[in-house]
This record gives structure tokens, C-alpha cells and sequence, in this order.
């Protein structure tokens, strides 16, 4: 009989505590109802609700409550992406301004062999560029790649490769995290609106005057100019142009910039353009590249 | 209230947030201590919320506890009588106390978490968001628990006083452990940590140091309480 009363009892007290919590939780929940604006109710539907704080605030609540006061941007949601700012923008009533996806873009265009030595016992230092850069005889050019690979062993999406001694973006993975940019000891990497899919770059880092760019690259910046008259979109910094990216567009006119360039300083980088890829279109891939072991560095010699 | 009792409720308190930490002894509330340690002032605000949390778990949990749950506790034994059994007989509900325990916590913070967003929006904003994430965190429960055993026990039945120090004391400890938490991984941020270790691996090796180092206060309860006794008399 004991079994059987306890059995009912715990039963009845769990009844008792089920009814009791529902009639007082929802009491209160009329009692303590806090007005909430339908806009601010609108928005906190409409973002993702996943509190990474990636906005810079506590929570998606918080988000909400500044996105309707009008003092945070609508489009700090990472998550939610363009769409998620689309849709804040429509229950805010405001219009917002497109934004560009930052991507890496690597300021030097000479490879290994045309990156001239410097007259002095060749590097047989560690093999990543932290190390080389800390001594001046690694190569003629004080600025530009090293080619040694610190970029893209940082990189976690595969996105950046030394190809012919050079950093190359690979710009279908590159996420724009910048990591290859802190990992770079010369800082020649920087990130650059890609407001299309081509984008013209400065493709060199040298600030160095003519003759000494001469001395040590064949195609470096050998500041003349040239460009900064042709087009209104650049400017020369010191000994080398720079690219107003607020001002860019597509239809600039850089063309004539790039066609004076003497050297090869002004490229475009990101997608190839259709009249390039019908011009490769014939050549074919090796069967098989080989690993230029002279110029990257391959982490398995760190742990024997 | 006597001399001992005074003794014994500052044991406990001493007890339960340094010697005995919730965190660094028990290994109970690790997710929060993991969670939110990145920035000091987080890592405060959510130790305060869990000592809010864990005094009204306590309060209710004894209440509960003593008057329902514990074997012998005299709202079933009396229904038991009314039901017309035997004297000899006691009913021991405490197979109940998790189910019991995580609805009535859910419940109440539930309950205090509309309350304070109505008439204190100020303090709803400070720790509002961390209420709805600790209300039936391993800490709180294991501090339910620990009254349970405490109730359990007829020849040390503890009262609400002790229960509430209980309470109180961790999460007075929750709250010293994750701000040295914080603090400390404040600093790692500019430090050049192992890349492998970057991360978890970091905050759990600062972690287990931390626990070490709480051991170091093993022991010390006893000349805590012959201390107390002596300042007292």
C-alpha cells in the first residue's frame, strides 16, 4: 500500500506543480507585459537569432533595438548576410547602401626568377618568410614576396598559393578573413573592395626611386606617373600610385593608365576576362605540375 | 542563535567559494566558466547572475526539500496518516527531487526574468541575457543536490540559513573564478600562444592550473573554524 501512496503522491505533487507554475507563469506573463514596438518585434524576427555577437552587440536583441533606433548600420548581420540587411531595410524603411566583399589582394607581380638575387651569399636561413625577412640578402627587392609561404600556410580556405615564387590569391576561395594579411612580415598584402569581378590593383610595393627599382625588378613601379595624369582615379604616394577604391567603377577611366604603364605595376586580379580565357582556351595543362620545393615551404620539415 | 551555528554557516560560506569552488573543486558549471570568461566585465555580470540564481534555487529547493521530498518530511507523512496508514511507515519522495528541482528552477526564473525585464529594465539589460542560459545549469543543480544530502541526513539537518550560505558562498565562488578567468584570458588575447593550443586547448590548460592552485586550499576549513571559534569566545 506504501508503494502505491507514494506512486499517487508523486504523481498529484507533480500535477499540483504543473498547474501551479502555468497558472503563475501566465499571470505573469499578462501581468508583466512589456509593450514592444511591432517594428523592433519585426526585426528581431527577421535577423537570425543565432547571438554570435558578430554585430558587435550582446545578442540579436540588442542588434534589433539599435538597428530600430537607427544608430547601428543594417548591415552588420554576418549570418544573415545581404538578404537579412534587404529584409531590415524594408521594415525600416530606409535604403541601404551595397557593400563590397573585402578580399585579399597580394602588391607584388614579380615571380621568383624575375625577383633579381641580391650580390651577397644566397639565404640558407629557415625557409618561411618571417625568418628571411629579418636579413637583408634574401633577394635584390626589400619590399616585394618572398615566396616563401607564410600565407598560405595562415590561409584556411586554400585560397592563397605560391605559384613561380609569387602569393597568388585564388579568388573563388578567398573569404576575405585577412589572416594571410597578418601573416605577411612585409605587408604587402591588403584588402581591397571588389566592387566587380575584376579589379585593377597597384602591383607593386616598392617605394624605392627609379634607378633602385631597376637595380632589383624588372617590371616594379618606377614612379613615373604616368598614370596619376591619365587617370582620376590615382594618385602617386610617395614613389608609388595609389587607386581610390571610393571612386571606382567598372567604367573608370584607367584603361589609358594601363595601356602607358611602362612597366607591369597596374594589373587586374579576380576573375579572368572572356576574351582571356578564349585566348588559353587552346593551351593545354601539363599532365602534371611539379612543386617548385626551392621556393615553398612544406611543414612537414618542422616536425622531422 | 548560537555560537556554533555562526561557526558552522561561515564554514559553509568559506567552504563552498574558495575550498571547496564549485568550478575549480567540484567541476560543475564549466560551460558558462568556458563560455562566457572572454572579457571581465561579461564574465562578472554572469557570475552575478548566477548567484542570484543559485540563492533563489536554494531557497526554494530547501523549502521544497524539507517539507515534501526528504524521507519523513511531514506534508507526505501526514497525508499518509489522513490516508490512514501506518505510523511505522515513512513515505520518501526524494526520487523526485531532479524532476522537482529543474521544474520549480525553470519556473521561478522564468518568473523573476518577466519581472525584473517589467519594472527594472536597466537590470534586465545588465543580466537579463544570461538568465534565460543558467536556469538549470549544473552548478544550480548540484548546489539543489547538495542540500538534498544535507536533508537527507537526520542527524545534521541543516536549516534555511545554512542552505541560503550554501547558496551564496558558490556562487560567490562561481563569480571569483570565472572573473580570474576572464582576466587571465584577457591577457592570452596578447600573448603568442602554440597555434595547436590557440583557443580551447589554452583556456582548458589555464583552466586545470586554476584548480590546481584551488587545492592548495585544501585543509584549510579546519583552522578556518578553529579561527572563528576562538575570535568569537
Amino acid at each position: 500500500m506504501a508503494t502505491g501512496f507514494t506512486l499517487l503522491l508523486a504523481a498529484c505533487l507533480l500535477l499540483v506543480l504543473a498547474v501551479a507554475a502555468a497558472a503563475v507563469l501566465g499571470w505573469a506573463d499578462r501581468a508583466f507585459h512589456v509593450e514592444v514596438s511591432p517594428q523592433l518585434e519585426a526585426i528581431l524576427s527577421a535577423l537570425p537569432g543565432a547571438n554570435c555577437g558578430g554585430c558587435g552587440f550582446v545578442g540579436c536583441a540588442e542588434y534589433a533595438e539599435a538597428a530600430a533606433a537607427g544608430t547601428a548600420s543594417l548591415t552588420l548581420c554576418g549570418p544573415g548576410g545581404a538578404s537579412c540587411a534587404q529584409a531590415l531595410a524594408q521594415i525600416t524603411g530606409s535604403s541601404i547602401t551595397p557593400t563590397f566583399p573585402y578580399r585579399a589582394v597580394v602588391h607584388c607581380a614579380a615571380t621568383g626568377r624575375q625577383r633579381l638575387p641580391a650580390v651577397k651569399p644566397p639565404y640558407r636561413g629557415e625557409l618561411t618568410c618571417a625568418a628571411a625577412n629579418l636579413v637583408a640578402g634574401f633577394q635584390g627587392c626589400t619590399y616585394g614576396c618572398l615566396g616563401l609561404g607564410d600565407c598560405a600556410s595562415a590561409c584556411r580556405y586554400d585560397a592563397i598559393h605560391v605559384v613561380d615564387g609569387l602569393a597568388v590569391v585564388d579568388y573563388a576561395n578567398c573569404t576575405g578573413c585577412k589572416a594571410c594579411a597578418k601573416a605577411c612580415p612585409r605587408n604587402i598584402i591588403s584588402m581591397v573592395p571588389f566592387k566587380s569581378d575584376r579589379m585593377l590593383v597597384v602591383a607593386c610595393c616598392n617605394s624605392d626611386n627609379a634607378p633602385a627599382v631597376r637595380a632589383v625588378c624588372p617590371i616594379g613601379c618606377i614612379s613615373c606617373s604616368t598614370c596619376s595624369k591619365k587617370s582620376s582615379l590615382m594618385h602617386m604616394e610617395g614613389n608609388l600610385p595609389v587607386i581610390d577604391y571610393d571612386a571606382y567603377r567598372d567604367e573608370s577611366d584607367f584603361v589609358e593608365a594601363l595601356a602607358k604603364c611602362p612597366r607591369e605595376s597596374l594589373i587586374f586580379v579576380g576573375e579572368p576576362h572572356p576574351a582571356d580565357l578564349v585566348k588559353v582556351a587552346g593551351e593545354e595543362l601539363p599532365a602534371r605540375i611539379e612543386a617548385d620545393f626551392q621556393t615553398t615551404v612544406d611543414d612537414t620539415q618542422w616536425w622531422g | 542563535m548560537t555560537m556554533d551555528s555562526i561557526t558552522l554557516l561561515i564554514q559553509i560560506f568559506v567552504s563552498a567559494a574558495i575550498i571547496n569552488n564549485f568550478v575549480l573543486h567540484y567541476f560543475v558549471g564549466i560551460c558558462p566558466f568556458l563560455g562566457v570568461s572572454r572579457r571581465v566585465d561579461t564574465a562578472f555580470g554572469m557570475g552575478c547572475a548566477v548567484t542570484f540564481v543559485i540563492s533563489i534555487a536554494s531557497l526554494l529547493s530547501w523549502t521544497l526539500t524539507y517539507y515534501i521530498l526528504r524521507p519523513g518530511a511531514p506534508l507526505p507523512a501526514w497525508l499518509w496518516r489522513v490516508a490512514g496508514g501506518a505510523e511505522s511507515v515513512t513515505v520518501d519522495l526524494s526520487v523526485l527531487s531532479y524532476i522537482v528541482y529543474i521544474f520549480v528552477i525553470a519556473a521561478s526564473v522564468q518568473f523573476v526574468e518577466m519581472y525584473v525585464r517589467r519594472f527594472s529594465p536597466k537590470l534586465y539589460k545588465s543580466f537579463g541575457v544570461f538568465l534565460p542560459l543558467i536556469t538549470t545549469n549544473c552548478a544550480i543543480l548540484f548546489t539543489c543536490l547538495e542540500i538534498l544530502k544535507q536533508l537527507q541526513d537526520p542527524m545534521r539537518l541543516w536549516g534555511l540559513a545554512e542552505a541560503l550560505t550554501l547558496g551564496l558562498g558558490g556562487g560567490a565562488g562561481f563569480t571569483l573564478a570565472i572573473t580570474v578567468m576572464a582576466g587571465i584570458r584577457e591577457e592570452l588575447e596578447l600573448r603568442d600562444v602554440p597555434r595547436p593550443l590557440r583557443g580551447a586547448g589554452i583556456t582548458l590548460i589555464v583552466a586545470g592550473i586554476l584548480a590546481m592552485a584551488c587545492m592548495g586550499f585544501a585543509g584549510v576549513d579546519k583552522s578556518i573554524e578553529t579561527t572563528v571559534q576562538y575570535l568569537l569566545h
